[in-house]
Formats: structure tokens, C-alpha cells, sequence
């Protein structure tokens, strides 16, 4: 083996993995419904002995707000990054980009970075709740390194707003040794859940992907907004909710423990599934499905703005962003990146699913967002 | 006093013993009650009075011993299915019922079940015994504590028990009320004929209503008898002592003289006393003589023993005078003077010498406790 | 210093503190239950009942919380009352301070993490697989309307066992002496003494537990998988994720309204059956 040359060994990396397995009991959805992640930030911001004392407080503050989902950092970056400036991140965890924009919308956030998902910066720019970024104190960040479909929605009307933090996509993972067949499509995945698999399907708590892979049984587009292929969707999932045994994204622990065995599901997880337990098979669906680009970006409400460049510009560091990958195992589009990541992770046809598959995959668009339609449907099937 | 032990016994407790893990409460009983009868437990608190009460009520069960009611053995049986009645010393009655339901409450626990005007009409008729004819449909809360007294009564009596049990039930009222409610008592129990057991630390109160006094002392029964053998003979110094007051002196025997007996006190004065025992010339004893049973002078009276004694203290008490006497030898006396022989003591006051006078025959020897 | 001014400064920190917190935010949400969803999602003014004609949509929600509330109450009550009477009635004196305080240890976790240890306890490798080691057969609990239930009384066992506790405690015991004596049988005594003297306990206890499971949200989401929705599950939706906060506000409102109304209700039952006395505490 010639592992000299990587930044990280294969026995580190497995390692990394395992913890990042075992730390994955809390999760995007959970933390997010719960409201802890909340709740922590307004303690924090509202006792000041709370807040920790840095150094070199005086140029940057001494803290800066991260709004963020679960399980998608490296605790050492933060311990690093402080150590480094003095300033020490607080971090919120959310469940939706949903949720994020409510709390933005609201007001009074404190938060000094965030990181939405691609199809959402547009209604932020348009909200005015996003801050367009000055790359002068961003000197980390290469636009050149990105792959443009990973990088493009940071840009809206020519002025950057966000810069790139993780792609991946949303497939399906399954329980292979309660499947005849692998599934390939979501068509099989809706229709397995009413037959054999009934009572043992699991979809998002989301209403981008759920109504999404329900319009992609019909051949309709993922991000459809179209009232009539909406409808159709309702009625599919309608007929599905009584089969279904959860509407939630909190789906790890039911595939793991047996209770459910297929659902909707974000690559990195899948990924950390397969690799405990190798009979939970990933895959996506051929007829379309999501992929999807995360950012880093700061509210216009950004109490400590000097602190949140810093931060980001740490954060997309290769170095950091590296180890960063390597702990929470979602793909990066930084070629710089890309070069200090072991052979095996790249090939993995998980993370890095083959070109056709990826090219029937739709970036989730912003209408999807702010659709009134979209809305009320996930929250009718939800309450049915 | 009409009752008579000879007669037919109602309850009885035959060598009870009842011990509360080290604590010994009641110490081998022996005790028959009779049919009618008005008994008093009398004692002060701890010596057992309670105790003996609640095991005839079914609330304790005997650790040795028998008790029996009516001929028989009760002592597994629990209080419920027991033929005698309670009123509890802060009445305990059901706050969540009317005066009326609380007195039904025994009535509609028996089964066969009782017709329900029947009840009503008991119930009516256990109020207006009590004088509570219209407080039926009050609550509790709305009854001053001396009606509260006697819807408890009420409650009790309505079962037509056996035996009546009386917790201290005049504790908590003031003396007027409580005077008035003895004597209700009293005329209630001539009317029904049921055998009522008071427990009291009052003997004031067992005294003036008991047929019998069973004094407790420490778990054991200290003495039985009715309220004059109590107070003229009492049996021991402890009875002298809780029954009425008594000056308690000690002294020598010289000789018998038929039930009396001439004893020297530590005075050297002789004086003629009872003697309830015989007693052989010189043993030494204790002997007992009322407050009232001395008399006063300003000089001695022939045939008497003079004995001088200084005026420490004089308590008006209305009808009598208090005297508190100090004798170099015989340490305090207590004379009680009624008002009218006060005159025979002009001029006298304390830090003066006065003359006791010890009537022959007065004063007792009493026996070992 | 007069009396009147007197009794306003001691009256002025509460009635501040209950306009800030209660009437305020109420005033809010039924001004914005009269308003729209703004395009993008929010709040936008305007006086309609629309959004208390849509309530229709989430009858499923309303039907869920109207039946597992009450349901969780009685289920609680029946766990509670043997379990407060043990520790009051029967337990050793000298062991029931530590009793207590395990009825309480539970407390000190999040309901968050104990929720979670339900979610294995009733999960496919949890109960379910011992019943069907014991020959049962394929039984799922886990996000079903029991395994809610389960989580409720679980959760609010204790809110439930200590208001019975302490008016089991506070029971005069002479009072069971006398019925003893007046000739009824221990359960005889319970039924007709101790039972309707523990009313107070059992009303609060009722009631705590009702008003909770009414707003309740975190356990349905947790044992429910979503499945089995509260109203107040619909209402985090609705703020959260669709962001309608006009419909949302009219959900508010309508539950404060139902819940007032079946307080009331069962306030007045319990004044019925005979409860309501002058030392009954809380009517």
C-alpha cells in the first residue's frame, strides 16, 4: 500500500468514519424538530459568562454564529479556528432550509454564517436577508477550483453570495436481504411500499424530496410547481401514507435496528450505512431525483461580519476543508481538495455515482421553495 | 351508683397485652365490663388508656391476651365487623358529606341493605337525640365544634352498638360547653341503656360520669373502682396522687386499732388512720389525707396532735381558701378551707405559725404500687 | 401609602409579567389568525376568516390531539392513583422520601433522550421481538397511536402521581378509622372515603396533564414517525417548513379555544360529582 503520500492514511480514514458513524445518532432532522439547536444559540447569545474568551478578540470579536445542518463539521476546525483568531464558533443545527429562512424571515437570527442549499440563495437575495461577499477577505476561495454546476448558485445577477461547501445527492438505500431486486427508480420505490415493502418505507420529512421523487413516479419534473402534476403527486403519496412507516429524516436508526428497510436517503449517510453494514445497499433513481450544493453565506444581519469571513475563509482552506471531508464524509467540488482526498474515497460509487445516473438528477429549483402549493400539500400529507 | 359489677358482662379483657415494638402500651389487662355500664379509662397520656380503648374498637390487635365482646373472642376481628361504635376525639367526620350522610354512613354499610326511609328515619331520629333535628343537609365545615360533637355522637349512636367508645370527645371544647355536653352524655346513656367507655385525662370528668374509674398507669391498671373508692380508698400512693390531691406523708406503725391503725409521723406526732390492709406495728408507710379532711386553728385543740406548721401561701378559690403549709419535718401540707371556717382564722397570714388539726379516722395507709 | 396604591405595587410585577407573556403574544396570534400568507411565506395583513375556513384540512391533526389527549390522561390517571396510593397510603415512612424521589429521577433527563430510549424499547429489536420470541408474531408498536401513548404516560407520569400524592397524604387516617368502625370494608372505605377526598389531587393532576397533552408536540414527532400528528405538530409545520403563519395562528387559536372549553367542562363535571368543597385547592 503507498500511503505515504496522502494526507491521511486508509486506517485514519476509517477511523474518522467510524466516529463519524457513531456521532451520527443526532441528526439533520432530529436536531432540527427538537428545536435544541435553537434553543442552544439563544442561551448562548443571551448569557454573556456563556461566551468564550479568545485572544485576539479585539480585531474579529470574539465569536461568530454558525447556522448549519448535524453531523457536517469537524468539532477540531472550530478549536483550530480559534485558537487561530481568538474568535469561538457557536454552532446551530437545523432541520430544513425551510426552517432556516423562517428563523431569517423572523428576524433576530444572531447568526454570522449559514449554509443554505443551493435552490434557496436566490429568495434570500431577493428577501435582502443575504450579504453579497467581498472576496478580498475571502483569499481562499479559487473560483477556478470549483466545477461550475457545484459553484454557479452562488452567484445571483453576477454578484457572489455564497461560495461552495459540499455537493451530494438524495437517493434511496434499502435493506438488500428483504429485496428481490435492487431498486433503481423511485416508480419501484413507491411501488414496492405498497406492496411487499408496506410498513417499512421511510420518506423525508422535506417537502423537496418527498413531493419531489413522488412528481418523478409520474415523469414529471422534480421541481414541478404545476398544480395538476402537484395533485398527482398528493394523491400518490396519500395512497402511500397508510403504508408508509415514518415521514422522517431521522431515518438512520430504523434502517440500522431493522424496523425499516428502504428509504429516502442523503449520500453521505448511505454511504455511512453501507460501510457498517454492507447489506444496505445506495443507489439513485434513474428516472431523476435530486442533487443538491450546499454554501457558505452571511445573513445581512451578521452581528460579528469580520468574525464569519474569517471563519468561512478557514473553513474552505483545503487543508481544512480536507480534514473537514474526511470527517463528515460528503463530497467537495474544490479540485484543490479533491487532490489531498485518498484514491478509494473519489472512486466511491456512492459518493461519486457515475455520469449518467448524476446527469438525470435535478438541482432542486428556488420556486420549489417559496411554492405555496408545495408547502401546503407536504403539510396536508403530513397531517392526513 | 345503680350499677352493680355483679351483673351481666358486656366486654372483657383477659391478660391483654399489647407492645408497640420495645414500647410496652398495655401490660397484661384484666378487666370485665358490664351490660349498661359507664367505665372511664383515666390516666395521663402514655399510660395505655388509649391503647386498651383501641383494641376494643378493632383498630389494634392484642399481642397477648383475649379480649371478648358479648362472650366473643374478638381479637382477629377487624374493626369493621365489630358490634361497637367510636366517637373519635376530633370527631373525624367525612368532610366531603352533609351532617346527615355522615350520620347514615354505619346504616348504609349494612348488609342486607337497610330501605332508605328506614335510614332517614334513623338518621332523623339520632339528630334530634342529639338535638340536631334541622343541621341534616349542612356540611361539616358549617358546624360550630360542639355541633360537630354531637353529629359525631350521633353517627355512633344511630348504629345502636353494643358498646359506645368515647375518645376523649370533650377535649377539644371549651369548659362551659364541655360541662353541658357531660351532662347530655350522661342523660343519653340512662335513655339508650348502652354501655359507654370513656377514655379521659380529666378527673374531673371521670369522676362526675363514671359508674367505674379504671385508672392506667405506665400499660397497667393501676386501680378499678367506682369514683368515691377512688378518691376515699385509693390503693397506692399513684392513685392517691392523680385522683384528687392528697398530702402524702410517711410514718411508722404502732399498733393496729380494729381498721384503723395509730401511726407516728416524722414529726413524732401520732394520729389515727385507715388502715384498708393489715398492718403490723412498725412498718414503716405511706399514708394519705386530703387537703379538706385538715382543719386550721390559731391554737391547738385538746386530744389532737399539735402540729405548728408556718403559712407559706393562701389561694382564694372561691368557695375554699388554699392553704400552703411548711413543716420542718413533714415538708409541705395543702389545707383545703371552705369560706365560712375561714373566720375561725382571724388575722392570720403568711409567715405566721398555725395550728393543723388531724381529726382522728382521717387519712389513709396506702398500699404499694 | 394607601391600601389601594400598596396592593397595585404588589399586584403591578405579575399583571406586567402576565400582559407581557400572555395576553400580548394572544393579541398577536389572533390578529395574525385574520391575515394571509405572504407570497413568500410569513405573515401578510388582512381581515379574513379564511384560514379558520381551511381549518377543515387538518381535522386529522385536531382528531389525533382530541383522542390521544384525554386518552393519555386516563391512562395516566389509572397508572398514577395505585402508584401515589402506594407511596402515600402504604409505603414504609422511612422509604418514602427515596421513593419520591426515583418517581422524579426521570425528570432530571431530557424527555428528548427518553423519548429515544422508547424509540429502541418499542423498535423492531426492542418489545416487538421479544413478543414474537414468545410465539406472538410480527406485532409493530413504534410509530403507532399506542407507542404515543406509551410516550405520554411515560412523560408525564410524574405531573400526574404527585397532586394524588399529596392529597392522599394529607388524608386524615382517622377518617378510614371511622369508616372501619361504622362498618365498611377496607374497599368500602377506599370507594367511598379515600377515593372522593383525593378528588382535589386527581383534578389537578387531570388537569396538568390534559393542558400539557393538548400542546404537546416532541413525543408524537418522535414515537409517532410522523405518522400520528397533534395539533401541535401541524402548528411547527405550518410556522416551520410551509412558513404560513396566518393559518397557523388560526390553529392556535382555535386549540386555546377547545381547550378552554373542555377545561371548563370538565371543571364543572368534577363540581358535579361533588369535588368542588370549600378546601378543594385548585376549583
Amino acid at each position: 500500500m503507498q500511503d505515504d503520500n496522502a494526507p491521511i492514511s486508509r486506517r485514519k480514514f476509517a477511523e474518522e468514519l467510524e466516529r463519524y458513524r457513531k456521532g451520527s445518532v443526532s441528526r439533520r432532522h432530529f436536531l432540527g424538530v427538537t428545536g435544541l439547536g435553537t434553543a442552544m444559540a439563544v442561551m448562548a447569545g443571551a448569557m454573556p459568562m456563556m461566551r468564550p474568551r479568545g485572544a485576539h478578540a479585539a480585531e474579529l470579536g470574539d465569536r461568530a454564529v454558525l447556522a448549519t445542518w448535524p453531523n457536517y463539521h469537524d468539532p477540531e476546525s472550530f478549536a483550530a479556528f480559534q485558537k487561530a483568531t481568538g474568535v469561538a464558533t457557536q454552532v446551530n443545527v437545523f432541520g430544513s432550509n425551510e426552517e432556516m429562512l423562517a428563523k431569517l424571515q423572523a428576524g433576530g437570527s444572531g447568526w454570522d454564517v449559514f449554509v443554505p442549499t443551493n435552490y434557496t440563495i436566490t429568495t434570500y437575495v431577493e428577501a435582502d436577508l443575504i450579504e453579497p461577499l467581498d472576496l478580498s477577505k475571502l483569499p481562499n476561495y479559487d473560483p477556478a477550483a470549483f466545477e461550475a454546476r457545484f459553484a454557479d448558485a452562488g452567484t445571483v445577477d453576477g454578484k457572489l453570495y455564497a461560495v461552495p461547501k459540499n455537493w451530494g445527492t438524495t437517493g434511496m438505500a434499502w435493506d438488500s436481504t428483504k429485496a428481490k431486486a435492487p431498486f433503481t427508480s423511485w416508480k419501484e420505490f413507491f411501488d414496492i411500499t405498497m406492496t411487499d415493502f408496506s410498513g417499512r418505507t421511510m420518506v423525508h420529512d422535506y417537502q423537496l424530496t418527498t413531493i419531489g421523487n413522488a412528481l418523478k413516479y409520474y415523469g414529471y419534473s422534480f421541481n414541478s410547481v404545476d398544480p395538476k402534476e402537484l395533485a398527482d403527486a398528493e394523491n400518490l403519496l396519500l395512497q402511500v401514507k397508510p403504508h408508509l412507516f415514518a415521514i422522517s429524516s431521522d431515518y438512520q436508526p430504523p434502517m440500522r435496528n431493522g424496523d425499516a428497510w428502504l428509504t429516502m436517503c442523503w449520500t453521505g449517510e448511505g454511504k455511512q450505512m453501507n460501510r457498517d453494514m454492507p447489506e444496505i445497499h445506495f443507489a439513485l433513481g434513474k428516472d431523476g431525483g435530486e442533487i443538491w450544493s450546499d454554501y457558505y453565506a452571511i445573513p445581512k444581519s451578521a452581528p460579528h461580519r469580520e468574525a464569519a469571513y474569517a471563519l468561512i475563509n478557514f473553513l474552505i482552506d483545503p487543508q481544512v476543508n480536507a480534514r473537514e471531508a474526511t470527517a463528515h464524509g460528503f463530497p467537495v467540488a474544490d479540485s484543490r481538495v479533491n487532490a489531498l482526498l485518498p484514491k478509494d474515497v473519489l472512486e466511491d460509487p456512492i459518493l461519486y455515482p457515475a455520469a449518467d445516473l448524476l446527469n438525470a438528477q435535478e438541482f432542486g429549483a428556488a420556486a420549489t421553495l417559496t411554492d405555496p402549493n408545495r408547502a401546503e400539500l407536504m403539510a396536508r400529507f403530513k397531517s392526513a | 351508683m345503680a350499677y352493680a359489677t355483679q351483673g351481666e358482662t358486656i366486654a372483657e379483657f383477659v391478660n391483654t397485652t399489647k407492645r408497640f415494638g420495645r414500647v410496652l402500651a398495655a401490660d397484661r389487662l384484666n378487666l370485665k365490663i358490664g351490660k349498661g355500664e359507664f367505665l372511664s379509662f383515666l390516666g395521663p397520656s402514655g399510660c395505655g388508656k388509649t391503647t386498651a380503648l383501641r383494641m376494643l374498637a378493632g383498630f389494634e390487635a392484642p399481642t397477648e391476651g383475649r379480649i371478648l365482646i358479648d362472650g366473643q373472642e374478638v381479637g382477629a376481628e377487624p374493626a369493621y365487623r365489630r358490634p361497637v361504635n367510636m366517637v373519635f376525639q376530633h370527631y373525624a367526620l367525612f368532610p366531603h358529606m352533609t351532617v346527615a350522610e355522615n350520620v347514615g354512613y354505619g346504616l348504609r354499610q349494612r348488609r342486607p341493605r337497610l330501605a332508605k326511609e328506614d335510614i332517614a328515619a334513623r338518621v332523623t331520629r339520632a339528630l334530634d337525640t342529639v338535638r340536631l333535628g334541622d343541621f341534616g343537609p349542612r356540611r361539616i365545615w358549617e358546624m360550630s365544634g360542639g355541633q360537630q360533637q354531637r353529629v359525631a355522637l350521633a353517627r355512633a349512636i344511630v348504629n345502636e352498638p353494643k358498646i359506645l367508645l368515647l375518645d376523649e370527645p370533650m377535649a377539644a371544647l371549651d369548659a362551659k360547653l364541655r360541662g353541658e355536653m357531660q351532662t347530655e352524655l350522661l342523660s343519653l346513656q340512662r335513655k339508650l341503656g348502652i354501655t359507654f367507655i370513656l377514655v379521659t385525662h380529666d378527673q374531673q370528668e371521670a369522676l362526675s360520669m363514671s359508674d367505674r374509674i379504671c385508672l392506667m398507669g405506665k400499660g397497667r391498671i393501676a386501680q378499678i373502682g367506682t369514683p368515691r373508692e377512688l378518691y376515699d380508698r385509693p390503693a397506692n400512693r399513684y392513685v392517691a396522687d392523680f385522683v384528687g390531691r392528697a398530702n402524702i406523708l410517711t410514718g411508722t406503725v404502732i399498733r393496729n386499732i380494729g381498721e384503723h391503725a395509730l401511726v407516728r409521723l416524722a414529726s413524732n406526732h401520732d394520729v389515727v388512720v385507715e388502715a384498708p390492709h393489715p398492718v403490723s406495728p412498725g412498718a414503716k408507710v405511706d399514708l394519705a389525707i386530703r387537703p379538706e379532711a385538715l382543719r386550721l386553728a390559731t391554737a391547738p385543740q385538746p386530744g389532737l396532735p399539735d402540729i405548728v406548721a408556718k403559712l407559706c401561701r393562701m389561694t382564694f378559690l372561691g368557695e375554699h381558701v388554699e392553704y400552703l403549709l411548711s413543716h420542718p419535718a413533714l415538708g409541705q401540707l395543702q389545707v383545703m378551707v371552705p369560706r365560712q371556717a375561714e373566720r375561725a382564722l382571724p388575722g392570720v397570714d403568711t409567715g405566721h405559725e398555725v395550728h393543723i388539726l388531724w381529726d382522728q379516722g382521717n387519712g389513709l395507709i396506702l398500699g404499694q404500687d | 401609602m394607601t391600601k389601594g396604591r400598596a396592593r397595585w405595587l404588589l399586584l403591578g410585577p405579575a399583571g406586567l409579567w402576565y400582559a407581557a407573556l400572555l395576553v400580548l403574544p394572544l393579541a398577536v396570534v389572533l390578529v395574525y389568525s385574520l391575515g394571509e400568507r405572504a407570497p413568500a411565506g410569513g405573515y401578510a395583513p388582512a381581515l379574513t376568516l379564511a384560514q379558520y375556513a381551511n381549518l377543515g384540512s387538518r381535522w386529522a391533526a385536531f382528531q389525533n390531539t382530541l383522542l390521544l389527549a384525554p386518552a393519555g390522561t386516563l391512562a395516566a390517571l389509572l397508572i398514577a392513583y395505585p402508584l401515589a396510593y402506594f407511596l402515600a397510603v402504604r409505603a414504609n415512612p422511612r422509604w418514602r422520601t427515596l421513593l419520591l424521589v426515583l418517581v422524579i429521577v426521570p425528570f432530571w433527563t431530557s424527555i428528548l433522550i427518553r423519548s429515544y430510549a422508547w424509540i429502541f424499547l418499542l423498535g423492531g429489536r426492542g418489545i416487538p421481538a421479544l413478543l414474537s420470541d414468545l410465539g406472538l408474531g410480527d406485532i409493530r408498536l413504534i410509530n403507532t397511536p399506542f407507542a404515543v401513548l406509551v410516550g405520554i404516560v411515560y412523560g408525564y407520569l410524574p405531573l400526574m402521581v404527585f397532586p394524588i400524592y399529596v392529597s392522599l397524604e394529607k388524608l386524615d387516617k382517622r377518617l378510614l378509622e371511622a369508616s372501619s368502625d361504622l362498618g365498611a370494608a377496607p374497599w368500602r372505605s377506599f370507594l367511598q372515603v379515600t377515593l372522593p377526598l383525593s378528588l382535589p389531587g386527581v383534578a389537578t393532576g387531570s388537569m396538568l396533564v390534559f393542558i400539557l397533552l393538548m400542546g404537546e408536540y416532541l413525543i408524537p414527532q418522535m414515537l409517532g414517525g410522523g405518522k400520528v400528528f397533534f395539533v401541535g405538530n401541524a402548528l411547527v409545520d405550518l410556522f416551520l417548513q410551509s412558513r404560513n403563519w396566518a393559518f397557523g395562528s388560526a390553529m392556535a387559536v382555535t386549540l386555546v379555544a377547545i381547550m378552554l372549553v373542555t377545561v371548563t367542562l370538565y371543571m364543572r363535571f368534577l363540581r358535579r360529582i361533588g369535588a368542588a368543597r370549600d378546601d378543594t385547592g385548585l376549583m
